[in-house]
């Protein structure tokens, strides 16, 4: 992190996200020559009542991009093992698992800053996010909240697949693999009712899917009533498991990829 | 002096059928420079990679300080410091900075740290540098930062793993004092693995010898050289009317003598002593002198005798010599 510069392309990564896909998916596009006000009402409902697509878009940008950047970040992880400096680390008199724990924060520490920085991003270009008045600093904490745990289940995973390969190209490929799917399997971009069953399905079951709803709420509509809040309790729970159980998961898989070789 | 480092039968095979250390035994003195001598792929690095507790043990046995390396790889990793082949300074941090990094790694807490950082700068003459970012620093520098990374916690034992892979010869006779200074001022055993000759020759207190796994041979760099060199006497004769090869291997102290027309080529342990015999043997049996010239045995005639082939034979060095440019390149 003392070279502020490495934080740029991701930045950059945001920014093209957000006003790019924003203004040519923007499906309020698709009406605006001569689709009328009905068209439009019918599609701020189906987007959740977000007055603009940034507005409805903004937390899913800021989830795939703490997908693919932690996804990525495991290459620095892959690096610091082929440069031998993780072998310092394993002659140094510190617990595994602390080495697996350490790796888990800075890609955390690191992807959540990007993720604040995208916000303010969000924030500023013209025609992005529009918060609602009601939006106080505790619905912000109830965003990030959201995204932390989302995170550090991701950061889990990753950390540990980047401690077990020996190899960049795996990496690049694994990670591939993976995250192209969980991007698109999700409510990132569009709301799953347009989505056919099966994928609605899995779509549901995507943790992204979950971070994203309960921050997306929060960002249209500050506060939350009743049953926006019990939706949000719900889906938060799901985050919770789901990082306790890949922080498990992980921490078996890097503990055997560090044992001696 | 006491056994710092115990092998006994210590083996390793990778993946069920490799193996790149074969069944070795050997000690090492608390106090002494030991030296792991081999080409590339004898398995050095991986002897010294079960010593420090990153390379499991497939059979045999192994202590560290005392501690079984299997059993008790924690109390180990407190005695050791490791210095590897590769350089692991954080080029965004300074010299200073990456110190105190490993300080911390190693549970050594401010009051002391930093005393010790200011100490072990200043013996390899890195205090200058200290407060600059290590991309900055040369390829010495680097070497001389890394070797003191790994004392930061005092270690009873240090690794070096090939130190000077990649220096020209002033940086490396210059890294040689600084272990030396070491292993003299702070009493530190040092297990290192090399293959240059010479720096095993004028660093080393003890050698073994290694190659395809196996030790061949071990011992104090001049033991071997008496015991598989010895010096060497090129006599060369104006004529070779007569053959003296009989007469000169009955001189006192000769081990042997080949001959090849007026050039004799006599091995013997130590030339002071027997030289003056010969040249008056020679003289008595009138033969002239047309030149006589006498060399001190280096260790690559052992090597050469013990494992068959000159080290000079072997392929250069690569190691993880790409690694190191990516690093270099990193820097720059």
């Amino acid at each position: 992190m003392r070279n502020p510069a490495s934080i740029m392309p991701g930045l950059f990564t945001s920014l093209f996200y957000l006003i790019l896909f924003g203004n040519s998916f923007n499906p309020a596009n698709l009406f605006s020559s001569g689709g009328g006000s009905q068209a439009s009402s019918v599609l701020q409902e189906a987007f959740g009542g977000a007055p603009t697509y940034i507005t409805y878009l903004a937390s899913g940008v800021i989830c795939i991009i703490l997908v693919f950047n932690m996804a990525f970040g495991g290459i620095d992880l892959v690096l610091d093992r082929q440069l031998g400096y993780l072998n310092s680390l394993l002659t140094a008199p510190i617990p595994r698992a602390a080495i697996f724990l350490s790796g888990v924060a800075q890609n955390l520490v690191k992807v959540l800053l990007l993720g604040v920085l995208t916000f303010i991003v969000a924030l500023v270009i013209p025609n992005g996010l529009e918060l609602p008045g009601s939006f106080s600093a505790l619905s912000f904490i109830g965003v990030f909240g959201a995204f932390i745990f989302l995170g550090l289940g991701l950061s889990f995973v990753f950390t540990a697949l980047a401690l077990s390969v020996r190899s960049i190209d795996s990496l690049v490929a694994i990670v591939n693999f993976l995250t192209l799917p969980v991007m698109f399997m999700s409510n990132a971009f569009f709301p799953p009712s347009s989505f056919p069953d099966w994928l609605k399905t899995i779509a549901n079951l995507n943790p992204v899917t979950k971070a994203n709803e309960a921050a997306r709420m929060l960002l249209i509509n500050g506060s939350l009533n009743s049953s926006q809040a019990s939706t949000y309790m719900w889906d938060m729970v799901y985050l919770i498991v789901f990082a306790t159980l890949l922080g498990i998961l992980g921490y078996l898989a890097a503990k055997r990829a560090l044992r001696p070789e | 002096m006491a056994d710092i480092i115990t092998a006994e039968g210590l083996t390793k095979v990778y993946r069920g059928k490799v193996t790149a250390v074969d069944h070795i035994s050997f000690q090492v003195r608390e106090g002494e420079i030991f030296g792991f001598l081999g080409p590339n792929g004898a398995g050095k690095t991986t002897t010294i990679k079960m010593l420090n507790t990153l390379a499991s043990i497939t059979e045999g046995r192994a202590t560290v300080a005392g501690y079984d390396v299997a059993r008790e790889p924690g109390a180990v990793r407190k005695s050791i410091g490791v210095v590897p082949q590769e350089l692991t300074a954080d080029d965004e941090l300074s010299g200073t900075e990456n110190m105190v990094l490993m300080a911390n790694l190693h549970q050594v807490w401010r009051s002391s740290a930093d005393s010790r950082i200011g100490s072990l700068l200043a013996l390899v003459d890195l205090q200058d540098a200290a407060g600059r970012k290590v991309k900055t620093y040369s390829g010495g520098m680097r070497r001389r930062l890394q070797l003191i990374m790994g004392l930061l916690h005092e270690p009873k034992v240090l690794f070096l793993d090939e130190p000077t892979l990649g220096l020209d010869v002033q940086t490396r006779t210059k890294m040689w004092q600084y272990i030396k200074q070491l292993n003299r001022e702070k009493g530190l055993t040092v297990f290192m693995t090399t293959h240059y000759l010479d720096e095993a020759d004028s660093l080393c207190d003890r050698i073994a010898i290694v190659d395809h796994g196996t030790i061949r041979i071990s011992g104090a760099p001049t033991e071997l050289k008496e015991a598989h060199g010895g010096d060497i006497i090129t006599l060369t004769l104006t004529n070779d009317r007569d053959d003296l090869t009989a007469f000169l291997s009955g001189i006192e102290g000769v081990k042997s003598v080949t001959r090849d027309g007026r050039v004799y080529r006599i091995k013997l342990p130590r030339t002071e002593k027997a030289l003056p015999s010969i040249v008056a043997g020679v003289v008595q049996k009138e033969a002239e002198i047309e030149e006589i010239s006498f060399s001190k045995p280096t260790l690559d005639q052992v090597f050469l005798d013990v494992v068959g082939k000159s080290m000079r034979d072997e392929e250069a060095p690569q190691s993880d010599s790409a690694w190191e440019n990516i690093k270099m390149g990193r820097a720059r």
